[in-house]
C-alpha cells in the first residue's frame, strides 16, 4: 500500500535508458538475426556496448525476442545535403505477441570499417564537427516503438529518389521520414501485416492504418487524421497494393507532379490545409479540430526538415544546444526569412493560436488556417522561435510503462542537470540571478544537481527573490528564522491546562502527529518507528506551526507529503517552513474543505483532454468519468505518490519553474492518460477499473518520457491549452497576490 | 484467477483508526506499523471461499481525511460491503460514526452490507469505547459488529469473511440482482450470465476454472 514507496524497481527498469542514449537490442538478438543482416552488427554492438546488455531488458525475457525484419541503409535526411543523411538499420522485433520497431543509426567507425554504405563521410564530420553529427544520430534514434503505439504508416514513392515511410503514432506525433535506400518498404509493410491489423486508408491509398479500431467513430477520426482529403497529392497511382490488404474503398489517386520528396511533402500538407480552410463551417467542428490538431503534430517534423533544407539550420541546432544550458537567442524578427512554402507548412505545425498577435476570432482551428496567420508567424517573436527550437526534441512519443513494452525513447535524453559551476554562472557578482527566465528554462529541461538543489529550490519556491543579493538573503534567513521561532512558540507555549480547553489545537496537533509518522518512513532521512527520528519531529513542528500561521486552513492530509521532500532538500527547519509556506500559497486551495481548488484543476484537466484527445474525452463522458476523480492523487500532491523520492524531486523542480505553463502538472496528467488511452478504451475501463488502473501506475511511470510527452502536448496546445485553464486555477494565484513565482 | 463472484468492499472511518492496517492484515497477513497515510484510495484483493465457492474480494481502502469526503464519496458507488471502522482508544472516532454512516447510506446502494469494526482491541488498557457501546450502536443501525486488532490479527479474517457471507446470503435469497453491477457484485467466469437474481443452488454459480488460486 502507500504508493510512495515502491519506486525502486523503476530505476532498474529504466536505468539503462537514462545512462545511454541508445539501447540496442542487437546484442541479445544476434544469434537470431536473419542472415542478410550481417553488415554492421558488431559495430553497432561495439558502439552501444556500455549502454546495452541484458540489464537493459525490461523483463529479463531476452529469449522471447525475435527479429522478424531487418533492413540496412534506411536513412533519415535531416538536411538537404546528401552528406548529412544518417543511415541506419531498421528492424522489427517480435516479443511475445508484441511487435516493436527500432531504427538505430550506424556509428561512424563501425561503418567505415565495414567499408560499405558509408553515408556519413569524413568530410561532413570535419565540417559539422563530429559532436553535432553524434547529436543528430542520437536525436533520430528510434529505440523501440511498439506497434500498438502506431496509428498509421504513410508510404511515399516519389518518381525519383527513394521510397520512404512516415510513421504516425497514436498520440499524433510522428517520426521523420525513413528513406529506404535499398528498397524493402513492401516487405516492411508485409511483415507488419503478419503481426497486426493493417488497413489501407479509404481516403489515401498511401496510408496504412495500424491496428485500426473497430469503433466506426474512432475509425473515421483515425483515418481522417492523416488523410483528410482524398489526396490528389498522393503519388504512386500506378502502384498496386503489393500484398493483400484489408481494403475499405480504394480512392483513385493522381500522379505526383513534382519529383522531389520534400516538394511532395509540402504539397500534401498544403493540400490538407486548403481542404481545412475550405471546409464548410457547419461540419462537425470538433472533428475538424481533432484532425487539425493531430495534423499539426504530424507536420512538425516537416517544418523542421524543410526549414533545414532552406537553410534554417541555426534554429534547429539551437534546439539541440539546450543540452548546454542557456543559449543566446538569435535575434527575433525577419532576419531569417523563411521560404513562403516553408511557412505554408510551418503555420500548421505551430500550435495555431499561441501567437500573441492572433485575433480573437481566430480562436477556432478552422479559422486559423487563414492566410493572415502566415503573416503573423512571419513576425513570430522570441517565444515562437523558442518553441520551434524546443520542438526539435519533442517528436518523441515514448511508452515505457505498459507491462509488455520495453522502455522506448526516441530522440535525445534530457540535458544534464544544472550543476554548481553553471549555477554560479547565472549569478552576478552580488548574487542576483541575472536572467531568471533562462534559469527557469534551464531547470525545466534539465533539472538540478542534488548539491545545488537546496539553494535553487528556495528561489523556485519564492522564498528567495531572484533579484536578491547574497547579503539580502543572509539577512532574510536570519529575519525569517526569528519570525518562525515566534510562530512556533505560539503553540509550544500552550500549557497543558490551556490545551484542555483548546480542542482545535489538540486535534490539529494530534492529526499532524498521526501523519508525520506515516510519511516517507522508508527514506533513511525519516527512517525509524514512531517519532524516534529527529526529522520526524521537525516535520511535526513545521506542520503544526503552519497550521497556526495559516489557522483558517489548518492541517490537511497531503501536506506532509508536500513538506517532506522540501525539508529533506533544504534541511533547515525555518527555511523549510518558509519554502513550504511559499508553496502553499499556490497549493492551499487543494486542501480547502470544499475542495474547490481540486475541482477547478480537475475541470481544467477535463477541458485539456477534450482539446488534446477528443476520443478519449468522449470515452470518459460515455462511461460517466468526466469528474476525473481518478486523477485526484496525482494533482493533490503533485504526483508525490506516483514516483520514487528521487524522481519526485526531479519532477517538482520542473513543475516549479513555471516555465512553459503554470499548470504543467495538468499536461503531465494528459500525457499519462494519452499514453494509456488505448488500453483504457480497449478494456472499456469504467470508474472503478479506471481508478484502480491509474492507482496502480504508481511506481511504474517513466518520468523522463512523461515529461517529454507533457512538454510536447503543452507546446502543441499553446494558447488553446491555456484557455482551458481558468485564471486562478491552482497553482496559479490571483494577480494581486502574486509573489515569487511570477517574477 | 477465476471466481464465482467478485465483491467490492469499501473501508471507511476516521483517519488513523487502522483501515489500511486491517486491509494489509487481511490481504498479506502482516501488520505494518510504518506505512504511508492513504491519499485518495488504495486497493487490495483476496480470494476467499464461501459455500465452497471462490469469491474474490476487491477492497477499497479510503482516506479518512474529512476534506476529501466530497471525492471519496464517489468510491462508495457500487460497493457490496463496507467496513465502518473506529478506534476503541479514541472516543471521537466513535462519535463520528453517525456521519460516516449517513454518508454511506446516502451514496452507496441500500443493500450494502455494513460491518461495524472497533479496531485496536489489543490496546485494552487505553480503551475509550466499551464493547457494549459498539454493540449498541450496531444494533440501533442494523449493522454487524465486531472488535478487531489489525496488530494481532484478532477477528480480522472474520470481519471480512462474515461480511462476504452476508452478501452471499443476500445473493442466495435473491435480494441482489447479480447481473446489475451497481450492487458491487460481479459474476465470475461461468458464474451464470445475466440471470436476474441468481436462484438458490443455481448450478451456474460454480466456477469454471475449478482452482481458486
Amino acid at each position: 500500500m502507500g504508493g510512495g514507496g515502491g519506486g525502486g524497481g523503476e530505476n532498474e527498469m529504466y536505468g539503462s535508458m537514462e545512462q545511454g542514449n541508445e539501447v540496442d537490442y542487437s546484442a541479445p538478438l544476434r544469434h537470431q538475426e536473419m542472415s542478410h543482416s550481417v553488415a554492421s552488427t558488431s559495430a553497432v554492438q561495439q558502439r552501444t556496448g556500455s549502454a546495452g546488455g541484458p540489464e537493459s531488458e525490461p523483463s529479463g525475457v531476452i529469449d522471447d525476442y525475435e527479429v522478424v525484419y531487418v533492413k540496412d541503409n534506411v536513412s533519415v535526411h535531416p538536411t538537404q545535403n546528401a552528406l548529412g543523411r544518417i543511415s541506419g538499420r531498421l528492424r522489427l522485433i517480435k516479443q511475445g505477441s508484441s511487435l516493436f520497431m527500432t531504427w538505430i543509426p550506424y556509428s561512424h567507425g563501425g561503418i567505415s570499417r565495414q567499408g560499405s554504405n558509408v553515408v556519413i563521410k569524413g568530410g561532413l564530420r570535419n565540417r559539422m564537427g563530429s559532436r553535432a553529427a553524434e547529436r543528430d544520430r542520437n536525436l533520430y534514434t528510434i529505440r523501440a516503438v511498439s506497434l500498438s503505439e502506431m496509428r498509421s504508416i504513410r508510404r511515399q514513392t516519389p518518381p525519383f529518389g527513394w521510397q520512404y515511410i512516415i510513421i504516425v503514432l497514436t498520440s499524433g506525433l510522428a517520426f521523420p521520414p525513413l528513406y529506404f535506400h535499398n528498397g524493402g518498404v513492401k516487405e516492411f509493410l508485409g511483415t507488419i501485416r503478419n503481426h497486426a491489423l493493417l488497413v489501407r486508408s479509404a481516403e489515401d491509398a498511401n496510408v496504412y492504418l495500424v491496428n485500426d479500431i473497430q469503433d466506426p467513430l474512432q475509425r473515421s477520426l483515425t483515418s481522417l487524421e492523416l488523410t483528410e482529403q482524398p489526396a490528389p497529392s498522393a503519388p504512386t497511382s500506378s502502384q498496386e497494393a503489393p500484398w493483400p490488404v484489408v481494403l475499405k474503398q480504394e480512392t483513385p489517386v493522381a500522379a505526383e507532379s513534382d519529383g522531389k520528396q520534400e516538394q511532395s511533402l509540402r504539397q500534401i500538407f498544403k493540400q490538407e490545409q486548403r481542404s481545412e480552410s475550405g471546409r464548410r463551417r457547419d461540419q462537425a467542428r470538433d472533428l475538424s479540430m481533432n484532425v487539425l490538431e493531430k495534423f499539426s503534430l504530424v507536420t512538425k517534423f516537416a517544418r523542421e526538415t524543410t526549414a533545414q533544407i532552406f537553410g534554417e539550420s541555426r534554429m534547429f541546432l539551437d534546439g539541440l544546444d539546450m543540452d548546454r544550458g542557456p543559449v543566446p537567442r538569435p535575434p527575433p524578427g525577419p532576419s531569417t526569412p523563411p521560404d513562403v512554402e516553408v511557412l505554408g507548412i510551418a503555420k500548421e505545425a505551430r500550435p495555431l493560436l499561441e501567437n500573441k498577435h492572433m485575433k480573437e476570432e481566430s480562436s477556432s482551428a478552422l479559422n486559423s488556417a487563414d492566410e493572415e496567420v502566415v503573416d503573423d508567424n512571419l513576425n513570430a517573436d522570441d517565444d515562437a522561435e523558442e518553441q520551434a527550437a524546443t520542438n526539435v526534441g519533442t517528436f518523441e512519443l515514448v511508452d515505457g510503462t505498459q507491462d509488455d513494452t520495453p522502455a522506448l525513447v526516441w530522440g535525445r535524453a534530457r540535458p544534464p542537470p544544472l550543476g554548481t559551476e553553471e549555477w554560479r554562472s547565472f549569478l552576478d557578482s552580488e548574487g542576483r540571478v541575472m536572467d531568471p527566465k533562462a534559469l527557469r528554462k534551464r531547470i525545466f529541461h534539465g533539472g538540478i544537481e542534488p548539491e545545488v538543489r537546496h539553494v535553487v529550490w528556495k528561489f523556485l519556491l519564492g522564498y528567495f527573490r531572484f533579484d536578491s543579493t547574497y547579503a539580502e538573503r543572509e539577512y532574510l534567513i536570519a529575519k525569517k528564522k526569528e519570525e518562525y521561532e515566534i510562530l512556533k512558540a505560539q503553540w509550544q507555549t500552550v500549557s497543558p491546562e490551556q490545551a484542555k480547553r483548546f480542542a482545535k489545537y489538540r486535534e490539529r496537533k494530534h492529526r499532524v502527529e498521526k501523519d508525520v509518522v506515516r510519511t516517507d518512513r522508508t527514506l533513511p532521512y525519516y527512517a525509524g518507528e514512531g517519532d524516534d527520528n529527529a526529522n520526524i519531529t521537525v516535520l511535526r513542528d513545521i506542520l503544526v506551526t503552519y497550521s497556526f500561521y495559516n489557522f483558517d486552513l489548518g492541517y490537511c492530509q497531503g501536506m506532509s507529503d508536500l513538506l517532506s521532500p522540501i525539508l529533506y532538500v533544504v534541511d533547515s527547519e525555518s527555511e523549510a517552513f518558509w519554502c513550504f509556506a511559499a508553496l502553499m500559497e499556490h497549493l492551499a486551495p487543494n486542501f480547502h474543505r470544499d475542495q474547490n481548488g481540486m475541482h477547478s484543476q480537475l475541470l481544467a484537466l477535463s477541458k485539456l483532454v477534450q482539446l488534446l484527445d477528443r476520443p478519449l474525452h468522449d470515452y470518459f463522458k460515455q462511461v460517466d468519468c468526466l469528474n476525473y476523480f481518478f486523477c485526484f492523487r496525482w494533482i493533490l500532491i503533485q504526483f508525490k505518490r506516483e514516483f520514487d523520492f528521487e524522481n519526485v524531486l526531479k519532477l517538482w523542480e520542473v513543475l516549479w519553474t513555471n516555465y512553459l505553463s503554470e499548470h504543467f502538472h495538468l499536461y503531465m496528467c494528459v500525457a499519462l492518460l494519452k499514453r494509456h488511452r488505448r488500453r483504457i478504451m480497449d478494456e472499456q475501463m469504467e470508474f472503478d477499473t479506471l481508478l484502480k488502473f491509474i492507482n496502480e501506475l504508481s511506481g511504474h511511470i517513466n518520468l523522463e518520457s512523461t515529461l517529454r510527452d507533457a512538454e510536447a502536448l503543452c507546446l502543441h496546445a499553446g494558447e488553446r491549452g491555456a484557455a482551458c485553464i481558468p485564471p486562478g486555477t491552482p497553482p496559479s494565484i490571483p494577480e494581486e497576490e502574486a509573489g515569487g513565482w511570477s517574477d | 484467477m477465476s471466481y464465482a463472484y467478485l465483491f467490492k468492499y469499501i473501508i471507511i472511518g476516521d483517519t488513523g483508526v487502522g483501515k489500511s492496517c486491517l486491509l494489509l492484515q487481511f490481504t498479506d497477513k502482516r501488520f505494518q506499523p510504518v506505512h504511508d497515510l492513504t491519499i485518495g484510495v488504495e486497493f487490495g484483493a483476496r480470494m476467499i471461499t464461501i459455500d465452497s465457492k471462490p469469491i474474490k474480494l476487491q477492497i477499497w481502502d479510503t482516506a479518512g481525511q474529512e476534506s476529501f469526503r466530497s471525492i471519496t464519496r464517489s468510491y462508495y458507488r457500487g460497493a457490496a460491503g463496507a467496513l465502518l471502522v473506529y478506534d476503541i482508544t479514541r472516543r471521537e472516532t466513535f462519535n463520528h460514526l453517525a456521519s460516516w454512516l449517513e454518508d454511506a447510506r446516502q451514496h452507496a446502494n441500500s443493500n450494502m452490507t455494513i460491518m461495524l469494526i472497533g479496531n485496536k482491541c489489543d490496546l485494552a488498557h487505553r480503551r475509550a469505547v466499551s464493547t457494549e457501546e459498539g454493540e449498541q450502536f450496531a444494533k440501533e443501525n442494523g449493522l454487524v459488529f465486531m472488535e478487531t486488532s489489525a496488530k494481532t490479527a484478532h477477528n480480522v479474517e472474520e470481519a471480512f469473511i462474515n461480511t462476504a457471507s452476508k452478501i452471499y446470503q443476500k445473493i442466495e435469497e435473491g435480494i441482489f440482482d447479480v447481473s446489475n453491477e451497481s450492487y458491487g457484485i460481479k459474476v465470475g467466469y461461468g458464474g451464470g450470465s445475466g440471470t436476474a437474481g441468481a436462484g438458490r443452488g443455481d448450478a451456474s454459480l460454480a466456477p469454471k476454472g475449478g482452482c481458486c488460486g
